[in-house]
């Protein structure tokens, strides 16, 4: 059984005019896989993501996600669902400025009410394992965006979630700093077995993408497997 | 925990909006702080001078004096009594009296007065009027029939001291009491009430003039503080349970003092009410503006998994925060200026004449700082925060994620 499962999901928007942001969606991802949605702008892979992180509801069609069904999950339940299986990574880092790196990687297992002495070491641990540690009691505006993006990544991943979603990652990076950010996320992949959903149009994330979902107008034109 | 750090530090994100809302929050707590303590030392104080003047805290009476005055109710079982009213806790002194009511005539005029008979040592541990005497001095035991008279009667009547003076009454035997009585001293009370139709004689005396062969028609009891009738009383009723007799307290006797600090506090809320208002609209600006500038912050929160009741804690934490350091500096505030003035006092000798006429004596004001209205202004302004910020933080936790993480 495929980790992550669409079926028929359509999702329009109506803003003034109709707009059909995702039309008749199939798609299955197994566990591990390193994937990238990708296509122009509009064509759906910023809401292929809300979908399937439970940020947004389809119009119709169902999203299996593990064992659950998601699109029939009442709304309170989903914030736990999030919080326990889920990873994000945004395009404009979103850290909480109020706290420092290492209060940022610890919120989500304070969430989850893992007790402070082990979120702490944690934390330390992988900001240790990716050469970051100087960096822990730094706050967010002490960070260039390239060290802001990875403290975000590692709050997606340090809670070990089944998958993490990261919408235009790079998009805010210059290239030697999303080399460094990709290095980070295929190593954590590889290490760790998380199963990575992008949504890009930066060629080096495509690049590093084992599967692409390439959409347009909001269906899926192409899903392949780059050969290397 | 790192809630309360982040709800902290969210606070002072904003620096200077923060501590405007927080002086906001202090100048007007130590308002209303300053305020109830004024108050309250002006309505202590009042009933203190009341009680002073007469009435005491806790007067007793016959079964039904209190609403039918007649000289023949005089108190039931009087040993018990003398030996019981000493015990009272928290009592400072007590005053067995005659009271009746008579024509006062000298050889130019006459008026109706008061006359209450006291044992001089007795009464000087209820009321001051030992302390208010101008003229003369004030009773004793050793004289020989005399007559302590208000200023102002002494003025009506023509009768300066060591005159002579009638006092004519209707016995309790139903005989016309007529016996003369030398001015012995002449007060000036401040109250125009006492001043104008009262006249203090012997107990003994007063006994004599009514026919009242040893009878006593009340006890007046002065204790130490007027918070203390409650306890007082409750002692009394338990003590004299069994005997016809009428146990009130200060503001049963003097309703119409009780209902002037009514209206008196009920003003005061009217004002402190104003002063919530106001406060409230200064952290609904706060607590909002902060939640509508953080809309994509509280998106990434949901985002990573934070519930609703989450999201509204994070809002209420920061809005209490705020909170308890403009109650911190307000009671500090408030304490420090109340405490103030009730060391040096508030003269009010500007308004006595108006005030006297009023029954009121009181002309300068120690305000006085209690715990309890401490504690009670304290946790009104956390409660209002708290209710203040209760629609903003729905706001937040209603946000939807896939918006509000968009939100610029």
């Amino acid at each position: 059984m495929a980790q992550i499962e669409l079926t028929n999901v359509s999702k329009t928007y109506h803003d003034h005019v109709a707009v059909h942001a995702l039309a008749n969606i199939n798609l299955a991802i197994e566990k591990g896989e390193f994937a990238a949605a990708v296509g122009p702008s509009g064509s759906g892979k910023t809401t292929l993501l809300n979908l399937i992180g439970a940020l947004d509801t389809p119009d119709s069609g169902a999203i299996r996600i593990g064992e659950l069904e998601i699109t029939s999950t009442p709304a309170a339940k989903l914030a736990d669902f999030r919080l326990r299986h889920l990873g994000f990574v945004f395009q404009s880092f979103n850290l909480f400025p109020v706290l420092s790196v290492l209060e940022n990687l610890e919120f989500v297992p304070a969430l989850r009410g893992l007790p402070k002495p082990d979120r702490v070491h944690r934390a330390e641990q992988l900001l240790e394992a990716v050469g970051m540690i100087d960096l822990r009691d730094k706050r967010p505006d002490e960070l260039s965006g390239g060290q802001q993006q990875r403290v975000a990544v590692l709050r997606a991943i340090l809670p070990e979630p089944d998958l993490v979603l990261a919408d235009e990652p790079t998009a805010n990076l210059d290239s030697e700093n999303a080399a460094l950010l990709l290095d980070m996320m295929e190593r954590l992949n590889h290490e760790r077995a998380v199963t990575f959903l992008f949504s890009t149009h930066d060629p080096a994330v495509m690049s590093r993408a084992r599967r692409l979902i390439r959409l347009k107008d909001g269906r899926i034109v192409e899903d392949q497997v780059p050969k290397r | 925990m790192l809630f309360w750090q982040m709800a902290w530090r969210n606070v002072w994100r904003y620096r200077r909006r923060s501590l405007l809302t927080v002086l906001t929050i202090a100048l007007g707590l130590a308002f209303n702080i300053l305020m109830r303590g004024i108050g309250d030392g002006f309505h202590e104080q009042m009933v203190d001078n009341s009680v002073r003047a007469g009435i005491g805290h806790i007067a007793i009476h016959r079964s039904g004096y209190q609403r039918d005055p007649a000289l023949l109710k005089t108190l039931p079982d009087l040993s018990l009594l003398e030996h019981v009213v000493p015990q009272t806790p928290h009592l400072r002194g007590c005053s067995f009296r005659v009271l009746g009511d008579g024509l006062a005539s000298t050889a130019g005029n006459s008026t109706g007065v008061r006359i209450v008979g006291i044992v001089p040592e007795s009464e000087r541990s209820v009321s001051t009027i030992d302390r208010a005497v101008i003229a003369g001095e004030f009773l004793n035991e050793r004289m020989s029939r005399p007559a302590l008279i208000g200023e102002r009667l002494s003025q009506s009547l023509g009768a300066r001291l060591h005159d002579k003076i009638v006092l004519l009454v209707q016995a309790a035997d139903g005989s016309m009491g007529a016996q003369l009585f030398r001015v012995a001293g002449i007060f000036r009370s401040g109250s125009s009430d006492l001043d104008r139709g009262v006249v203090y004689l012997l107990r003994n005396d007063a006994q004599s003039l009514f026919s009242l062969e040893g009878g006593v028609s009340e006890a007046a009891l002065l204790l130490h503080s007027s918070q203390s009738v409650a306890v007082a009383q409750q002692f009394l009723d338990q003590q004299l349970r069994g005997i016809p007799a009428e146990i009130l307290p200060w503001y049963v006797v003097e309703p119409f003092l009780r209902q002037f600090i009514q209206l008196d506090d009920a003003f005061f809320y009217i004002i402190v009410l104003i002063l919530f208002f106001v406060i409230s609209v200064g952290i609904l600006n706060t607590v909002m503006m902060s939640v509508l500038e953080r809309v994509r912050e509280f998106g990434v929160m949901m985002a990573l998994g934070t519930k609703p009741g989450q999201i509204v804690r994070l809002v209420m934490q920061e809005s209490v925060a705020l909170a308890l350091v403009g109650v911190a500096m307000g009671a500090a505030l408030g304490s420090a200026a109340t405490i103030l003035f009730a060391y040096q006092g508030i003269d009010l000798s500007h308004y006595a004449a108006g005030a006297a006429a009023l029954g009121i004596t009181t002309t300068v004001i120690h305000p006085e700082l209690t715990l309890r209205n401490l504690i009670v202004s304290d946790v009104s302004v956390v409660l209002v925060v708290l209710v203040v910020a209760f629609y903003p933080a729905i706001k937040a936790a209603r946000f939807r994620p896939v918006n509000a993480i968009r939100h610029i």
